[in-house]
């Protein structure tokens, strides 16, 4: 914000240097033309071709200062128009206020604009008035959007007040501000919780004397490190996603890619008694880090099959859709409140954190996932709906970097 | 002079109509976090609702009595006249709807402590994000003056009266599994009637943005369906049948 601010006070600054320009520019043609004519032209002794002359020149410079006062005021202008949030600069007693094409645009006649422009009214009232202040409108959409006016006074010489209002669109910042804090407060939560249940449990075992319940508790203590190994396994693995996108990729026939991500979760399905069936998965090959692939497909199987009914169904599809290869999970679970989809992709983001904690993932699966995607250069992406069930679709292409066909698979 | 008080007068109706769209937004926003209270139980959040209805009726009347003085001191005409007018039906319609956001929360309120299926919240959270785009899309058209997207508004109505028929029959496999008890069904039926009331009142505003841009009137539809069926609208005839 304060950047903004000293951006926008050098370039108004500028502008005001500009008009200051014009006006001594003015001011030094009279003074030229007098010294070329003390007293009135004709009337006086001197010769009317000197006093031509000098009138010409006199208009020359006029000419030059005018001419470059414009063209800093165009630039100015085109400055103001390039600069990536609204500007309105205001003066007292005009009703039109100017505005860059940035506030041109978020101030038509609109929902939002009229929102916004009632709040600019209010921030244009306290800037004439000599104070800056700042507010920040959410609007419910669609399309949502978080904005932040502010105004400011501009100190000028001389009588009445004027003053700027900026516009900014802070709606991608704010959602990624949220995952940001999210994520932190999540981190600590989610390892918390394990540790301090390890810590009481090997403290109540220590005063244990009963062989029973030392081996109960000693079977959670095992399990609560588990726990913690997976999240931080987990962890490392994203770390190792987030560090940028694969170099080599080898063609992997994709049925091959679906059978190793269903062996992984076997054990899984078996406890809850739910079939995976794969269902149409073509027989292409895809261009991939397998074990990226293969590891996202079974954080996605393993989903789906955490949060289905026990004794239900999944069924995994992969086919040829135009340049990709769309792999699709899809259960007939629980299902995800349509306000939460756009979130669960995040690191450790919950949608029912009591229910989670009984499934025993980690929080960490679909941020995995999306993170193989972005490195193949694909998307992952869900459609669900609560109560009837989920389908999430990974996108990969299904043509890779040119030098790919010279790497022979191993 | 004149000139100068004529400005004036169209100041304060572009202000109207702003502050309008204001009140409306307010709605909009309002929509989400009612069926946050509704379906995470988000108590405070409840309570700000109720209240912030108060400021939202404080709001209402101060436009209606702007408008009032508008009709009283500047004698508009047509298109202006026409404006107020609608603004005075519009202010209503968006005021009810806050109305019913607010009886959403006590609704939710009166259901604290019992817990939803997936299908039921599944229904519920779709009749919201209809009830919420189609408000939105109301507010929309009475902004920017479109008389096309106004109308398309009925149309977009029906897929939320399909979904409260459809969360009705939700409730009743939910009360017959004995997952929720009568009380609870009861209420859910009656909220869903909320929402539902919402996107007619979405239509409703609608309706009379198309009355200012080019004078229509839901009315003249069914009017003219009564002189299609060729009977003389007299007072007599229109009066009840005696028994």
């Amino acid at each position: 914000m304060t950047e903004v601010l000293c951006a926008l006070f050098v370039v108004i600054g500028f502008g005001v240097g500009v008009t200051v320009g014009a006006k001594s520019a003015v001011r030094r043609v009279r003074s030229v033309t007098a010294e070329i004519f003390p007293a009135s032209p004709l009337s006086s002794g001197g010769s009317l071709p000197a006093a031509l002359g000098g009138l010409e020149a006199a208009s020359a410079v006029a000419r030059d200062e005018a001419e470059a006062s414009r063209e800093s005021l165009g630039l100015i202008r085109r400055a103001m128009d390039s600069l990536p949030f609204g500007v309105v600069v205001i003066e007292q007693g005009t009703a039109v206020d100017w505005r860059n094409t940035v506030a041109r645009n978020l101030l038509r006649q609109t929902r939002v604009g009229m929102v916004v422009s009632a709040a600019v009214r209010r921030q244009r009232t306290a800037a004439l008035d000599g104070l800056s202040t700042t507010e920040t409108i959410s609007v419910q959409g669609p399309p949502e959007r978080v904005l932040v006016v502010s105004g400011f006074p501009i100190p000028r010489d001389g009588e009445g007040s004027s003053g700027a209002v900026i516009i900014e669109d802070i709606t991608a910042r704010a959602h990624l501000e949220a995952v940001r804090k999210d994520f932190v407060a999540n981190i600590s939560h989610e390892l918390r919780t394990p540790v301090g249940a390890l810590a009481l449990l090997a403290e109540t075992l220590e005063d244990e004397t009963s062989p029973e319940v030392i081996s109960r508790l000693s079977g959670k203590l095992v399990d609560e490190s588990h726990r913690v190994s997976r999240i931080i396994d987990d962890l490392l693995e994203l770390s190792v996603l987030e560090s940028g996108p694969v170099n080599q990729l080898t063609s992997e026939p994709v049925q091959a890619l679906v059978k190793d991500a269903r062996e992984r979760v076997r054990a899984l399905c078996a406890a809850r008694s739910i079939t995976v069936n794969t269902v149409g998965v073509a027989a292409l090959d895809v261009p991939c880090d397998r074990r990226q692939l293969v590891s996202a497909l079974s954080h996605l199987i393993e989903n789906a099959v955490k949060y289905s009914e026990v004794g239900g169904s999944v069924s995994v599809r992969a086919q040829q859709v135009e340049m990709d290869i769309e792999f699709s999970v899809s259960d007939t679970g629980v299902g995800i409140p349509a306000k939460e989809t756009r979130r669960i992709f995040e690191r450790f983001y919950r949608v029912d954190p009591a229910r989670s904690r009984n499934t025993g993932g980690t929080g960490l699966g679909l941020a995995i996932v999306r993170h193989v995607a972005s490195n193949h250069h694909g998307d992952v992406s869900v459609d669900s709906t609560e109560g009837v069930g989920s389908t999430f679709f990974l996108r990969v292409p299904s043509v890779g970097p040119p030098d790919l066909g010279r790497k022979a698979r191993t | 002079m004149p000139e100068e008080l004529r400005k004036g007068f169209h100041h304060e109706l572009e202000d109207v109509q702003i502050d309008i769209v204001r009140l409306g937004q307010s709605v909009i926003d309002a929509i989400p976090r009612a069926t946050n209270v509704l379906l995470d139980s988000d108590m405070e959040g409840a309570d700000i609702l109720i209240q912030g209805d108060d400021e939202l009726d404080a709001r209402s009347i101060d436009l209606e009595e702007r408008c009032y003085r508008l009709l009283a001191l500047q004698q508009p005409m047509a298109g202006d006249l026409r404006g107020i007018v609608a603004a005075l039906r519009i202010v209503g319609e968006i005021e009810r709807s806050a109305d019913l956001l607010a009886n959403i929360c006590k609704g939710a309120r009166r259901m604290h402590g019992h817990t939803l299926d997936p299908k039921v919240r599944g229904v519920i959270s779709r009749m919201a994000e209809q009830a919420q785009h189609l408000f939105s899309r109301a507010i929309d058209c009475y902004a920017e003056g479109d008389a096309a997207l106004a109308a398309a508004l009925d149309d977009m109505d029906d897929l939320l009266d399909r979904l409260q028929v459809e969360l009705i029959q939700v409730i009743f496999e939910s009360h017959e599994a004995g997952r929720i008890d009568l009380q609870v069904a009861v209420q859910l039926a009656v909220i869903a009637r909320f929402y539902e009331r919402i996107g007619d009142h979405a239509v409703n505003i609608g309706n009379r943005v198309r009355y200012i841009i080019n004078g229509w009137m839901p009315e003249h539809v069914g009017a003219a369906k009564f002189h299609a069926r060729g009977v003389k609208a007299d007072a007599d005839r229109l009066a009840l049948p005696q028994p």
